[in-house]
């Protein structure tokens, strides 16, 4: 067992090495959070102008439209969707759920849940954090710029993403901001890998480990070998737009000497693919954890669990192709990627069913982490189901870059991670910040989330499914799309409807951290479950553990009937009670 | 705790963050090189125009370069008593490796071969202005590790010169890589 000597040191004091300068895992938790919200608000404000359009086009927006697009009376103009779209799906993606699900969640449960102090470089842990503000600034300050931000898509193909298809600096600098946030990235992941090898607390074997930190684990793993590829297709993408080289140039806008658009989509999708496991795992591993806890039972098949996230882990990184059929691939190579990813289907099925096994017969606790995770099991399976249609090569071909597509990867990337995102903040708000926030209206969040999400994405899978194309300004010129106006207006009332569900997570949130001082503060254990941080007081001191605990027993012990403490669970310090 | 123990594991944890390091750099690399290899299988000939007057001598000399400065940082981690002179060698021809690139940069601007003159300049403009970026890195690096040399720092620990000198063998690998494929094959 890995055990480094691990000192506490003195609390900080003044505001500045408190708040904003912390080394801290906890506190850089925190301000991921924080980022992360504040990039989820502006992501899905411009989600509303896309919907907007969609359903009305033409039509002003409502409230904000007149202060934001002046020169059209409030109409947001064809190149503005365009924007839209890109910093949509960048904002949310990169700003908005890595930060959330792998910052805040990563920083904040690794060290608690493995039982150290620390992670074990805080200083890359701070740099990690500001190289992210860095970037995030840079972000929106294209959105400022004359010519407007990066327009080109969030996977950003060239030639669209040349300086013929964007002239301008918002190109450059979307590229330099995700440059920035890899770098942020791969500093995050080098220390979450390090970490979890060797600060684990004595005893903690890696089959002792909570599911979450496996997922959060794997996730690094994928972010330390896959953003750097990333990295390189955004320096050669940069290279041709500043310098003048023909990496990817080809046709009118190689002037002089050509290269290969096709290849920046091999490398984009060569880190694409892992992405999109990057962004879900560390949410299929707190919703694992959060069913055992809530159904009162050890999580069923826990190994298998582990091993088939490991198994997709690995199975993620040789499987991008499928998401370049259209480009005129040998059909060996597009058979190959079709059966690899479809084999992806088998660890996915092992860890989905296990979710089933221990919510089976479980007392379940319906509060409100509970709900979000049972969310997550709902539209994983439903996203999960329809990645099958796009696998296969020739459903694929007439499904590519339709609605579809848009609807699929909306229910396994955003739906999923932002459910099981709302069930991890709920979860370990006590922790956080003290405070439990109030359940009643975590559940009407919920209820109030759940319900328009799907209206929105599987509005989406029918709308594509009909041949609706994804990234058109306004496809009802088409004359046969022109049925499917109501139903993309349905989708719009769904999403504006649960834009505006958020508001009551907001208002929970900041009430509970702002406006609750008079309130007394959490227990060690509200929820009554045995993992290493509920064992400590609420919040969690500075530096954690007083001693450093000696880990007896796996995270998911609950309703042995031999036990004689009186609780129905079981803290992983404590000897395993044997069930006869 | 014995002291050996927590020896090892200082080496463990070292050696875990700066492995993962470097797989995230040759990623980066490996990516250009993927990219080369895409691009040159993919051209009917190669190189797609003929290239004039291709700078060798220059490469060749950085090359050499680069793999001395290896061996240099090789005798300053095993050399206690002449340290300080092996980490000003290491240094030097850090800095030497640097100037030969700027005047490779030059030699190629003088044959005529600009950044924008198709494929091959690319390839070579673009790989060299990378590597030569995390050269930069490596030397702020060494003058971190010779600062430390100099003031005789206790911090200075073997593993601090173990990491610098993976990250310093490790870009001149790549540069090896770099040289063969851009200017010998």
């Amino acid at each position: 067992m890995a055990f480094v000597e691990q000192h506490i040191h003195d609390a900080p004091t003044s505001f500045w090495s408190k708040y904003l300068f912390s080394f801290d895992h906890k506190v850089i938790g925190k301000q991921f959070l924080w980022y992360g919200i504040f990039f989820l608000m502006v992501g899905g404000l411009m989600a509303m102008m896309i919907r907007w359009t969609l359903a009305y086009p033409g039509v002003p927006f409502p409230l904000i439209g007149n202060l934001l697009f002046p020169h059209t009376g409030g109409v947001v103009p064809p190149d503005t969707y365009a924007m839209l779209f890109t910093m949509h799906g960048t904002i949310m993606i990169f700003f908005a759920i890595t930060p959330i699900l792998i910052g805040a969640f990563g920083n904040f449960c690794i060290p608690l849940m493995i039982g150290a102090r620390d992670m074990i470089f805080p200083t890359l842990n701070m740099l990690s954090f500001w190289f992210s503000m860095a970037s995030g600034v840079l972000l929106l300050a294209s959105l400022c710029l004359p010519l407007g931000a990066a327009a080109g898509g969030w996977t950003s193909y060239p030639t669209l993403s040349t300086n013929l298809g964007q002239p301008g600096m918002g190109q450059t600098l979307w590229l330099l901001s995700l440059f920035l946030f890899g770098v942020s990235s791969t500093m995050g992941a080098v220390n979450y890998i390090t970490t979890v090898i060797t600060l684990r607390a004595p005893g903690m074997d890696y089959f002792k480990m909570p599911l979450t930190i496996w997922g959060i684990w794997l996730t690094s793993i994928l972010n330390a070998i896959f953003v750097p590829v990333l990295g390189a297709g955004l320096l050669l993408l940069t290279f041709d737009r500043v310098f003048g080289t023909t990496f990817f140039l080809a046709g009118a806008a190689a002037t002089s000497g050509r290269g290969d658009p096709v290849l920046f989509q091999h490398v984009f999708w060569i880190f694409g693919h892992p992405e999109v496991y990057i962004l879900i795992l560390p949410a299929w591993g707190i919703v694992s954890d959060l069913l055992s806890f809530f159904a009162r039972k050890p999580a069923f098949g826990y190994k298998m669990t582990a091993l088939s996230l490991t198994t997709i882990t690995v199975l993620s990184t040789v499987v991008y192709g499928h998401h370049m059929y259209t480009t005129q691939m040998s059909p060996l190579l597009t058979q190959s990627f079709m059966t690899l990813t479809m084999l992806i289907s088998i660890p996915s099925a092992i860890f989905f069913a296990n979710w089933l096994g221990t919510l089976w017969k479980g007392s379940i606790r319906f509060h409100s982490p509970m709900l979000f995770s049972l969310g997550v099991v709902f539209v994983f399976g439903l996203g999960g189901l329809t990645g099958l249609y796009l696998a296969s090569t020739s459903i694929d071909l007439y499904l590519h870059d339709t609605y579809f597509v848009v609807g699929h990867f909306h229910y396994t990337m955003a739906a999923s991670v932002l459910l099981g995102g709302f069930a991890g903040t709920y979860f370990w708000m006590p922790k956080m910040f003290g405070r439990a926030m109030n359940e009643t209206l975590a559940k009407w969040h919920f209820w109030l989330t759940m319900i328009p999400l799907n209206g929105i994405f599987t509005g989406m899978m029918v709308v594509g499914y009909a041949g609706m194309h994804r990234r058109l300004y306004n496809p009802f010129i088409y004359e046969f799309m022109n049925k499917l106006i109501p139903i993309n207006q349905f989708i719009t009332y769904s999403a504006i409807a649960m834009g505006l569900a958020q508001f009551v997570f907001l208002y929970n949130f900041f009430k509970t951290i702002f406006f609750s001082k008079n309130e007394p503060l959490a227990s060690d254990n509200p929820w009554e479950v045995g993992t290493l941080e509920w064992q400590i007081p609420s919040p969690a001191p500075h530096y954690n553990f007083k001693e450093i605990p000696h880990v007896k027993c796996g995270p998911h012990e609950f309703g042995n009937p031999n036990l004689k403490t009186g609780r129905d669970f079981q803290y992983q310090t404590e000897e395993l009670v044997e069930v006869k | 705790m014995n002291s050996n123990r927590a020896h090892d594991m200082k080496l463990i944890q070292n050696s875990v963050a700066m492995t993962v390091t470097l797989i995230s750099f040759g990623m980066l690399f490996a990516t250009l090189f993927l990219g080369y290899f895409l691009l040159r299988f993919n051209s009917p000939t190669w190189p797609p125009v003929e290239i004039q007057n291709m700078p060798q001598l220059i490469p060749f000399l950085s090359t050499l370069v680069m793999a001395l400065s290896s061996v240099t940082y090789y005798l300053l981690e095993k050399n206690g008593p002449q340290r300080k002179l092996m980490w000003g060698l290491t240094f030097i021809l850090g800095l030497a490796f640097l100037a030969l690139q700027w005047s490779l940069w030059g030699a190629l601007k003088s044959s005529g071969i600009l950044v924008s003159n198709g494929m091959v300049p690319s390839i070579v403009y673009g790989f060299t202005w990378l590597h030569a970026a995390h050269i930069v890195l490596g030397l702020i690096a060494l003058l971190w590790i010779g600062c430390l040399i100099f003031m005789k720092s206790p911090s200075l620990t073997s593993f601090k010169l173990m990491n610098v000198g993976k990250f310093w063998h490790f870009l001149g690998v790549v540069w090896l890589l770099m040289y063969l494929m851009i200017f010998v094959l």
